[in-house]
């Protein structure tokens, strides 16, 4: 099921707080958030759901004997079984068709390639599994001994499908106590509207202009390139951000407190920067179970910074340009590692702000392309050695026709909403209006949304697919 | 070894690494404190810790450290 469609909005979601409200007893809701999960996941996976399942009974299961076994040999193997177990799905079932085509290519071969399709969400939850697997082996957490209350962790519907990748030890407390405050309630609504607002009016809006440049980059010109791949980046922002702000805010209705996952990554003046804004429970995920690996010896902080941004690669997806993606980042922050900050600082903050962005930018190109051809094509394009020219007659009708749209989008790059709060915060009257004025900007923006949706085809979101 | 011998000697790595020699840290020094104490700076904050006290910290105590007291607590196990 998608956040971003009627039915979610104004039949699942109500009802399921209406349930959840009548529930009596942190308990009771626990089994009715369970049950909405399964329904929601079942909607669009009703095969993939038993894999799921599996997966969640594997590492509960792991997990006792992790702490049944702690320290001695049955606590590496159960941890050792529970990580190959969560990696081999993952491999399986989202990157066996991309292993054997390119042994096929290397070798000549014809080994047959099976057609997987991605159970959905299965990156995200595969994570999940893993940090609480080693947090257990490091005792961070205790294993957790009921398998309806683990199965609440690993399946709650807000951030089942695309992250943020929750951890077990964020929310282990909240699990069977929690309060939830009518400020929780709105709060959550609020940021609920202003995700759906940020997918619908923004990143689907966005994403027409980048299909119609990025999609057709055989016929783009070197502007036209250019402004679809910004178009791109923000869509991304806005499509990704957005899913995490509904994800966020459903929990805090519930009585969850979701770590954020974006920190306004536009604002960034570096790209050692952007990576600590942007998909943050990702970055803090590899940093912590990855970053530290001691394999590499004397030379650990660069064999753990390769091994990074190769494996990011990866994550996003089965093919050869998220590989390039993922080291093309690893690349400049080498070279930012290199320069080092005392350095970096003495660059004047407008041209760190244009490098960043640049390579930003094009680093989105490269994400948007999974054909390498056409990534070739929107490279010479893009710096000037393609076949159509700088500017054409469709780069400026489009601009003109979208200029409301592409300046909306700019703006809420800016920490808009945190730069007011900080201003009316400090007086109760402003912080009373700011309040009420927030709950009707958000009715608003679910209006329009909500008329919006009535007859458009919306995609599902973009991270649907990682 | 005690929390006043370490202190003195692990404020010296940490003006090295950083490259900051207004740096003083307590026990209640975290990542926030320092500007430049990043992911990849606690590597080479780590494998200089690692040279001045002669231990080796595990993974899981890379990973978990959350102030410079966890730190001094490691040295105090197994530093020398």
């Amino acid at each position: 099921m998608v956040f971003s469609r009627l039915f979610f909005i104004y039949i699942f979601l109500p009802v399921c707080l209406l349930c959840y409200a009548l529930a009596r007893g942190t308990k009771h809701k626990n089994t009715v958030l369970i049950i909405f999960s399964l329904i929601f996941y079942a909607w669009g996976e009703p095969v993939y759901i038993f894999l799921m399942l599996a997966t969640a009974a594997v590492n509960y299961t792991a997990a006792l004997f992790i702490g049944k076994y702690q320290g001695k040999v049955g606590d590496t193997a159960a941890t050792i079984t529970a990580v190959v177990y969560d990696l081999l799905m993952l491999g399986v079932f989202k990157y066996s068709g991309f292993i054997l085509e390119n042994i096929n290519a290397l070798f000549s071969s014809s080994l047959p390639v099976p057609d997987i399709r991605l159970p959905i969400g299965i990156s995200f939850y595969t994570f999940q599994t893993i940090s609480y697997i080693i947090d257990c082996h490091w005792e961070k957490v205790k294993p957790q001994r009921s398998f309806k209350d683990f199965l609440l962790f690993l399946t709650l519907f807000p951030q089942l499908i695309a992250g943020p990748i929750v951890r077990y030890s964020s929310i282990e407390k909240e699990i069977n106590e929690r309060t939830i405050s009518m400020s929780d309630v709105s709060y959550g609504l609020n940021r609920v509207a202003l995700g759906l607002a940020k997918k619908v009016l923004l990143a689907d809006q966005l994403s027409l202009i980048a299909e119609s440049f990025l999609g057709n980059i055989g016929g783009s010109t070197m502007l036209g390139a250019w402004y679809g791949a910004i178009a791109y980046a923000m869509q991304i922002y806005f499509d990704f951000s957005g899913y995490s702000d509904i994800a966020i805010g459903l929990g805090r209705v519930f009585g969850f407190h979701f770590d954020e996952n974006f920190d306004h990554p536009f604002m960034c003046r570096d790209i050692t920067e952007f990576w600590q804004r942007w998909h943050i429970s990702l970055g803090t995920f590899f940093r912590d179970y990855l970053l530290y690996v001691p394999i590499f010896g004397k030379r650990r902080k660069y064999g753990g910074l390769f091994l990074v941004w190769l494996c990011t690669g990866i994550w996003h997806g089965a093919n050869w340009n998220y590989i390039i993606w993922g080291l093309y980042y690893g690349l400049f922050i080498f070279i930012e590692l290199l320069i080092g900050k005392k350095k970096m600082k003495v660059i004047p903050v407008f041209i760190r702000h244009i490098y960043s962005k640049f390579i930003i930018i094009i680093g989105f190109a490269i994400f948007y392309f999974e054909d390498l051809g056409k990534l070739g094509t929107f490279f010479k394009t893009a710096f000037g050695f393609g076949k159509n020219g700088f500017i054409a007659v469709q780069d400026k009708i489009s601009f003109v026709n979208n200029i409301f749209l592409i300046a909306a989008a700019v703006i809420c790059c800016f920490p808009l909403i945190r730069s007011i709060k900080d201003i009316t915060d400090r007086r109760f009257a402003a912080k009373a209006t700011m309040s009420s004025a927030a709950a009707v900007v958000s009715a608003l923006l679910l209006v329009i949304t909500s008329i919006i949706l009535v007859d458009a085809t919306t995609s599902p979101f973009l991270y649907y697919q990682f | 070894m005690k929390t006043n011998e370490i202190i003195p000697r692990l404020n010296e790595v940490f003006r090295d690494v950083f490259g900051d020699s207004s740096i003083s840290v307590t026990e209640k020094t975290t990542a926030d404190d320092i500007e430049d104490w990043d992911s990849l700076a606690h590597i080479s904050l780590v494998a200089a810790v690692e040279a001045e006290f002669g231990l080796r910290f595990k993974m899981r105590e890379v990973s978990a450290m959350k102030n410079v007291g966890d730190m001094i607590n490691l040295i105090a196990e197994r530093g020398r």
